[in-house]
């Protein structure tokens, strides 16, 4: 359509002069009545009227026509406002990519609801991400071929939420170069992934092979292909992110064929091969055989992984002689004894094989029939492209730890590698602008060999990402996994004296509690009477008895007594929020909310080491997601001693109360304790927030979402609460019965150690 | 027998009872047979330990038969009193009667007694076995006012299961020190698969997987599970394949559903179960 044509279209009801009717096409009114082509005629003027220009008009024009053959005329109408939206929010050059882009989302939904959904979804983003949105627009095939609106919304709601308000990061996602993006897309799409069978590969790992290897993903930086198999070098397994085109059970069964299939070759593969000047031909078909001796000799210890493999070997016996054809029958024909095939060379392979039986076990035997079957393919002047060629079926490995390339992969990546590992936690991809810190930079110096404790001295200044915790979005009422990122601290040990002074000051609270302890004090014995079973006789019931046996009545059964210690079963976590706002002095007095929460605990130590009761103190603040500090003052597995003292002493305020996320590490900790009840006691000044979260409400619901999994899980959490303003947001989170209000915060002290006594009795 | 509740035999004055008519069967792991005899030579109390299901108390029942003694065995629970082994009181028409406990009636009439998985008892209840495991060799019933000399048959044997220790559940060290001690395994797989097949009455065969399928769940011992499936889960899979359950479900019903509630473990371990047949 020309400019003149668009032009006199525009006019057309216009009350102009110029219209010429004849521009609206068949197809035109095809799709609209008369008043729908009137409605779409103002909305195009509309358009061209606001100074949008052609361009976008014409677009505009030509595909609403499309949008409202496949939905509906209304859809196309409106599909005008959101261009206009768009041009607003992001610009002209945005707003030129909805239209086509509006009808290929026509296409594959069909639907005028889920098609207005859809546009509604696009105005949202583009009012909270403009920057994003002409990258959002240019990925919507890729993405809508993976995602329905729902899913897709749920993915744009990730990206905006991940990125924490940073338009940069928030580009970076859409624009998919944040790996994250890439993982939430899958998993969005239901796709199985990696991470979510991780735990379950690695347990079948050990229980099959007794190998305890770490797991990866591949490097992002890794080639595409390189993603798509897995891979094996110097006992860490690399598994793709997702294995595409398989899903549920199949892909699940996948991810164990390769897992068993690495397994094989960590067992059996012997010496890695040198490379020598073996040509690329060769080496595919030596890595070949092995896979398929290593597979042999697996199914003669674990006849069940025939099936297990068998069912990812799908090659026929047809089709054109190509050189990955050809190896994918031949890896068929070595594992499958129901496989015919009719081509020579892959008859040959199976003889070859199957003439060596008894030299299985020797890992010399591949290079030698690889060698001798790469002469035949020679010979057959088939052609290899090495470049192009991916191992077949999928859950074989790409064959590169079977191989010497002599380069030297140096031994702290490894050890890096390994001390991630168990930590069970993916490398954190550098993105903050901040340049790293001196600390590390000097670490990164050190030679080789002092590389290891150079790293945990590191962690000790640094902190150490431990866990990954789900956060839950109100929004879309789904927990989003592995949101939150836990990273420990050891606090800097402060003056012990500094707690010890606290107590002998307030001695006579100390004595109060003292008192109090010792009424609550473990192991008091109590007697119990008149009881069916006992100890020993209770003397007045046995009387009683014996008096109506005489009387000849039946007698009370119940004659017997016992001693039973009333035994205390309970372990205890104080979690202190020790974020920004705790600095602020408390009025009347010249102590921070820290330091009352400080001595508080320090009186609440106190009594819970007298009373015995497994006790652990931490304390938590936040920056970001991914960062959610996280200080051990005092462990329960350590005593209460000098050195808790100092890190009590040593704790110092700073940035968010991210409490979900804290909550859910401390109750980790919590649940590995044996007690019957298990008690996590979070002390805090302030509503939860954190800077990469600007809706009030998100914080709250997640840290509401957690004490409800966590009571579910066995774990009481109650809640002292420093801010006599909160009082129905701490409600919301832990339940109207499980917050206490300090409002006089200098009776904290005092408040606290009773209330443990008055909970825990 | 030994099963026999302690209720049903009040005031019994020999523990004909208690003895074992049949020969137990038991595969000797190694010398703890010869082992075993020389300690009863010498009335040494002693300690079977090793990971559940591995024979322990197959092997007590076993030298009681060899021994010809009766064996009276207690298992032992959290709420178990020092009266519920010593004895107690009662009450009948006439007046109130003391009831011999299991560990007195050993004491008294000579017999073993058997206390399995002691651990599990109170502390407390413990210590009234150290007079018996010193050379004065007497239970003074308290309640009573009356010493029991052991008879001279009497011996006393424990079982200990290290895989249970834990800060809040461990031997006293000044119980622990009575005791010789015999460690009790899995035995190596052509011998466990023999056991498995004699007391399932399963092929070879079908023992040999089932012992190599216990194998992958021992694997996991520490890496998620905190014990392998034992020599008696595997005999109780091979009942069930013996009736002509599938092996796999047998397998899912013996063993894997009890092991672990764990998903991902479980899943690992069928999956596992499936690679071995």
């Amino acid at each position: 359509m020309t400019v003149t044509e668009l032009k006199q279209l525009l006019q057309i009801g216009s009350g102009s002069d110029e219209a010429e009717p004849s521009v609206l096409t068949e197809e035109v009114r095809a799709v609209f009545d008369e008043t729908e082509i009137a409605r779409w005629l103002r909305a195009s003027r509309k358009l061209e009227q606001a100074g949008y220009g052609y361009s976008v008009v014409r677009r505009y024009v030509r595909h609403s026509v499309a949008v409202g053959r496949l939905v509906s005329p209304i859809a196309a109408i409106d599909l005008a406002d959101a261009v206009s939206i768009l041009a607003i929010k992001s610009g002209l050059a945005t707003a030129e990519k909805l239209p086509p882009a509006a009808e290929r989302a026509a296409e594959r939904l069909q639907n005028d609801q889920l098609y207005h959904a859809w546009l509604g979804l696009m105005q949202r983003v583009a009012a909270i991400a403009p920057e994003s949105m002409a990258s959002l627009l240019g990925r919507m095939d890729y993405l809508m071929a993976h995602l329905n609106v729902s899913r897709l919304e749920a993915w744009v709601l990730a990206g905006v939420r991940a990125s924490g308000g940073d338009p940069e990061r928030r580009l970076r996602f859409f624009e998919f170069i944040d790996p994250e993006a890439e993982r939430w897309l899958q998993r969005e799409a239901g796709e199985v992934i990696f991470a979510d069978v991780e735990r379950r590969l690695k347990i079948y790992l050990a229980a099959l092979w007794d190998l305890h290897n770490p797991m990866r993903e591949p490097p992002v930086n890794a080639p595409v292909v390189a993603r798509r198999r897995s891979s094996f070098d110097r006992g860490i397994i690399r598994l793709p992110t997702s294995y595409t085109g398989f899903r549920g059970q199949d892909a699940e069964d996948l991810y164990r064929a390769a897992v068993a299939h690495v397994g094989a070759h960590l067992v059996f593969s012997g010496e890695r091969y040198p490379l020598k000047k073996l040509k690329p031909l060769q080496v595919a078909l030596i890595s070949l055989i092995e896979d398929a001796r290593v597979e042999q000799l697996a199914i003669r210890q674990f006849p069940g992984l025939r099936r297990l493999w068998l069912q990812f070997h799908i090659a026929q016996a047809t089709g054109a002689l190509t050189a990955p054809s050809l190896f994918a029958r031949l890896s068929r024909a070595l594992i499958d004894p129901d496989f015919s095939d009719v081509d020579g060379f892959v008859q040959r392979g199976r003889e070859l094989f199957y003439a060596r039986e008894a030299d299985w076990e020797d890992p010399q035997l591949s290079r030698e029939l690889g060698g001798l079957l790469g002469n035949t393919l020679g010979q057959m002047r088939i052609q290899f492209n090495a470049r192009t060629y991916v191992v077949e079926p999928p859950y074989r490995d790409d064959n590169l730890g079977l191989w010497d390339f002599d380069e030297d992969l140096s031994q702290e990546t490894l050890e890096a590698e390994q001390l991630f590992d168990s930590v069970r936690i993916e490398q954190q991809d550098e993105e903050d602008e901040t340049p790293p810190d001196r600390e590390r930079e000097e670490v990164e110096e050190v030679p080789d060999e002092e590389q290891p404790q150079a790293r945990s001295r590191s962690i000790e200044v640094d902190g150490i990402p431990v866990a990954r915790y789900p956060e839950y979005d109100y929004v879309t009422g789904r927990e989003r996994p592995e949101w939150t990122t836990i990273i420990e601290y050891l606090p800097p040990p402060g003056s012990a004296d500094r707690i010890d002074t606290f107590l002998a000051e307030r001695s006579d609270v100390v004595n109060r509690i003292s008192n109090l302890i010792n009424a609550a004090r473990v192991g008091r014995h109590q007697r119990h009477k008149r009881q069916m079973e006992g100890e020993y006789l209770d003397i007045d019931a046995t009387i009683e008895a014996a008096i109506s046996c005489r009387a000849g009545e039946t007698p009370d059964p119940r004659v017997y007594g016992r001693w039973e210690r009333r035994e205390r079963n309970l372990s205890i976590l104080v979690l202190l929020d020790i974020s920004e706002s705790t600095r602020d002095t408390v009025l009347g007095s010249h102590l921070s909310v820290l330091d009352l929460e400080r001595q508080a605990t320090a009186l609440l130590a106190h009594a819970m080491s007298g009373i015995g009761d497994p006790f652990a103190l931490a304390a938590f603040c936040s920056d970001r997601r991914e960062a959610v500090h996280y200080y051990r003052v005092k462990d329960f597995s350590v005593p209460y001693d000098a050195l808790s003292k100092a890190r009590l002493a040593g704790l110092e305020s700073g940035l968010s109360t991210r409490i979900g996320a804290a909550m859910r590490h401390a109750a980790a900790d919590l649940e590995r304790q044996l007690t019957h009840r298990k008690l996590l006691l979070v002390v805090t000044d302030g509503e939860p927030s954190d800077v990469d979260v600007s809706d009030r409400k998100y914080l709250v619901e997640d840290a509401r979402k957690a004490v409800q999994s966590l009571s579910q899980k066995g774990v009481d959490v109650f809640c002292v609460g420093l801010d006599s303003g909160g009082d129905s947001y701490l409600t919301r989170i832990f339940g109207r019965r499980s917050v206490v209000q300090i409002d006089r915060l200098d009776s904290l002290p005092e408040k606290l150690p009773l209330l443990y006594l008055r909970l825990t009795n | 027998m030994p099963g026999r509740s302690v209720n049903e035999c009040w005031n019994v004055t020999n523990l004909d009872d208690y003895r074992l008519l049949e020969e137990p069967y038991y595969k000797p792991l190694g010398n703890e047979v010869a082992l075993f005899e020389a300690a009863y030579e010498n009335r040494m109390p002693m300690m079977l330990k090793g990971p559940t299901g591995c024979g322990k108390t197959r092997f007590i029942e076993h030298m009681a038969w060899r021994l010809g003694k009766p064996l009276i065995t207690v298992s032992c629970h959290e709420d178990m009193t020092a009266s519920d082994l010593v004895g107690r009181f009662l009450l009948d028409v006439e007046g109130t009667v003391w009831h011999d406990g299991p560990l007195t009636q050993a004491v008294r009439y000579g017999a073993i007694c058997y206390l399995d998985e002691i651990v599990e008892a109170r502390q407390d209840t413990t210590v009234i076995i150290h007079s018996l495991t010193d050379d004065r060799r007497m239970l003074p019933l308290e309640k009573k006012s009356e010493v029991v000399r052991a008879h001279p048959d009497f011996h006393l044997v424990i079982s200990y299961n290290p895989g249970y220790q834990s800060v809040l559940k461990d031997l006293k060290e000044s119980t622990k020190q009575r005791f010789g001690a015999i460690a009790f395994s899995y035995p190596e797989q052509a011998l466990e698969a023999e056991i498995v097949s004699h007391e399932s009455g399963v092929e070879r065969g079908v023992a040999s997987t089932l012992v190599k399928i216990a194998e992958r769940s021992r694997n996991l011992r520490g890496h998620g599970l905190d014990e392998g499936a034992s020599t008696r889960m595997l005999i109780h899979a091979g009942q069930l394949i013996a009736r002509g359950v599938p092996l796999g479900e047998a397998c899912e019903v013996a063993l894997v559903l009890p092991i672990t509630d764990d998903p991902d473990i479980r899943d690992a371990l069928s999956s596992s179960i499936a690679a071995c047949a």
